[in-house]
């Protein structure tokens, strides 16, 4: 009982971290390694604004800290991506280099040890089919439903959601209906970096704010799209539970240091057995008509 | 109203378009007939701006060398270095070749990205409107579009670009791959599109039988050249077309 508790929090706590990445890929077509960058980015300046400033709220830290990487998530299209759209190797090298640099450069600015960490939202544990969750983690659940339940309303109901569903599809296309593609490109970046501070606000407080946690973010977002299928929301979903409880099981029959390697393996797998992805469902129609 | 002047596309050192020059006036169906390889899509791209994109593209990846030459007037306005989304903002709305419905978006949403540069209110008018032509969208509106018939991904392409409200609808190639009974569909669909809302349309096309009929005005393209045009009464009576692009 207490797996299956502990196995959906962690599923949920994957696809959180890898909705970010997703959306950014399926609109822009930009696979974002600067991802997991950001996602300590966020935690940093939440950290800083709380830090440094004595009796600056909380929730207004964390609106500055997720505001403020999707100006930068937004930067990183206008000044470089801008140039090399299209291109998917320059692509990955440019957000891998951005994402490297701002990682080491915050470890060289400091970000070091264990003196790092934000504080949780809600002290205190609660009780669940006999497994004990501490109230951030409950948090951590609802924000993910509910986020997803916006997300979808907002592809599909809203003029700008709607854009991105277009240009993730066919960008030419979208561009012939009037759809501007190096806007949607911004925004999603900026809504996808926004996404990725969002997660870290969430996920930080139950540890330390470390440069490794932004590489590990950035392994668990590809698997996580790697299996699921690029682009596919969908996808994120399935894969997120798929790793999410062979972790759990892994760390509850084997051991806890193996959690890396299980995400790794999962992406060995799955480009073995079928590299498109679970839901490579867009090939598959192309296919068929 | 809409003019293209002079247009030259090269790929590479290949000449794909040679000192093309089409108008359009207000309300008339212009035809541009030609066998593939022609140019004809060449044309749609460079009036719709497509192939600002496609140079921007290959320029950065360091592919294909495209040149364009010539301007495109549209309203009074020089539209030659706007972009195509801008073209599509000013109402020069591209309906592409083979279609490229959104195939994982049902019909009504492809419909609704149609709209995107239109208010909610117009988008419904236009909504109504589309249904109304195309009445067989209907009975599919919540069918994905990778899982309609050709016909019927036609009709909502056609629908799709509509729902942009188009003052000069480009349709290339809208008969390609379609069974006579919706080649008459669409065919009829396209006049009723400008006598009811008085929109200028241009329609490529290979074959100029089914489109002829309604047709004011007509350009004959050979290998990136226009080497005939006349009226409709001008080209039919004319040895040449027939016997090329009639099969007379």
């Amino acid at each position: 009982m207490e797996l299956i508790v502990y196995g959906i929090i962690n599923s949920i706590t994957l696809s959180l971290v890898s909705l970010g990445f997703t959306l950014v890929y399926s609109i822009s077509r930009v696979p974002n390694f600067a991802h997991g960058a950001l996602y300590i980015t966020s935690g940093y300046l939440t950290w800083t604004f709380l830090d440094k400033f004595a009796g600056f709220p909380y929730p207004l830290a964390i609106l500055a800290g997720i505001g403020i990487t999707s100006i930068v998530g937004a930067m990183i299209y206008q000044f470089i991506l801008v140039r090399i759209r299209g291109m998917e190797i320059s692509e990955i090298i440019a957000t891998y280099a951005i994402g490297l640099a701002i990682l080491e450069g915050l470890r060289w600015g400091g970000l070091r040890g264990m003196t790092f960490t934000l504080p949780a939202f809600f002290t205190g544990s609660v009780n669940i089919l006999g497994a004990s969750v501490d109230y951030q983690r409950l948090i951590i659940v609802g924000a993910g439903l509910l986020t997803f339940a916006l997300l979808y309303l907002f592809t599909r109901y809203t003029k700008i959601g709607l854009a991105f569903r277009g240009i993730a599809q066919d960008e030419r296309a979208a561009m012939m209906l009037g759809i501007n593609s190096d806007m949607t490109a911004v925004v999603s970046l900026a809504i996808g970096s926004a996404l990725a501070g969002f997660a870290a606000i969430l996920l930080l407080p139950l540890g330390n704010i470390v440069v490794e946690t932004g590489y590990n973010v950035l392994i668990f977002a590809i698997a996580v799209c790697v299996i699921g299928g690029l682009g596919s929301w969908g996808g994120v979903i399935v894969a997120s539970f798929i790793i999410g409880f062979a972790q759990i099981l892994t760390e509850a029959f084997i051991s806890a240091h193996y959690q890396m390697v299980v995400a790794l393996l999962a992406i060995i797998i799955t480009l073995l057995v079928k590299p498109s992805g679970i839901f490579g469902k867009q090939k598959e129609l192309e296919e068929r008509v | 109203m809409f003019e293209a002047f002079e247009l030259m596309v090269f790929y590479e050192n290949m000449i794909a378009l040679n000192n093309v020059s089409i108008t359009c006036d207000e309300g008339k169906i212009i035809g541009i007939f030609g066998s593939n390889s022609a140019g004809k899509s060449t044309l749609m791209y460079a009036v719709s701006g497509i192939i600002l994109d496609i140079k921007r593209k290959e320029e950065m990846r360091g592919g294909e060398r495209i040149s364009v030459f010539g301007r495109v007037f549209f309203d009074g306005r020089d539209m030659t270095a706007v972009k195509p989304h801008n073209r599509a903002k000013a109402g020069i709305v591209l309906c592409p070749e083979r279609r490229r419905i959104f195939p994982e978006s049902s019909v009504l949403e492809n419909l609704k990205i149609g709209s995107y540069l239109t208010s909610s209110r117009e988008a419904k008018q236009n909504l109504e409107y589309v249904l109304d032509l195309f009445p067989r969208l209907k009975d599919h509106l919540k069918r994905q579009g990778g899982f309609l018939s050709g016909g019927e991904q036609q009709m909502l392409a056609i629908g799709r670009a509509l729902m942009a409200s188009p003052k000069v609808l480009l349709l290339d190639e809208p008969l390609l791959g379609l069974s006579p009974a919706y080649q008459e569909i669409v065919i009829n669909g396209t006049k009723a599109i400008r006598d009811s809302k008085g929109i200028s349309i241009i329609v490529t096309e290979q074959y100029a039988r089914p489109v002829m009929p309604i047709i004011d005005y007509g350009y004959i393209l050979e290998n990136g050249s226009s080497v005939l045009m006349g009226t409709k009464e001008e080209l039919l009576d004319n040895p040449d077309v027939k016997s090329a692009y009639f099969g007379v």
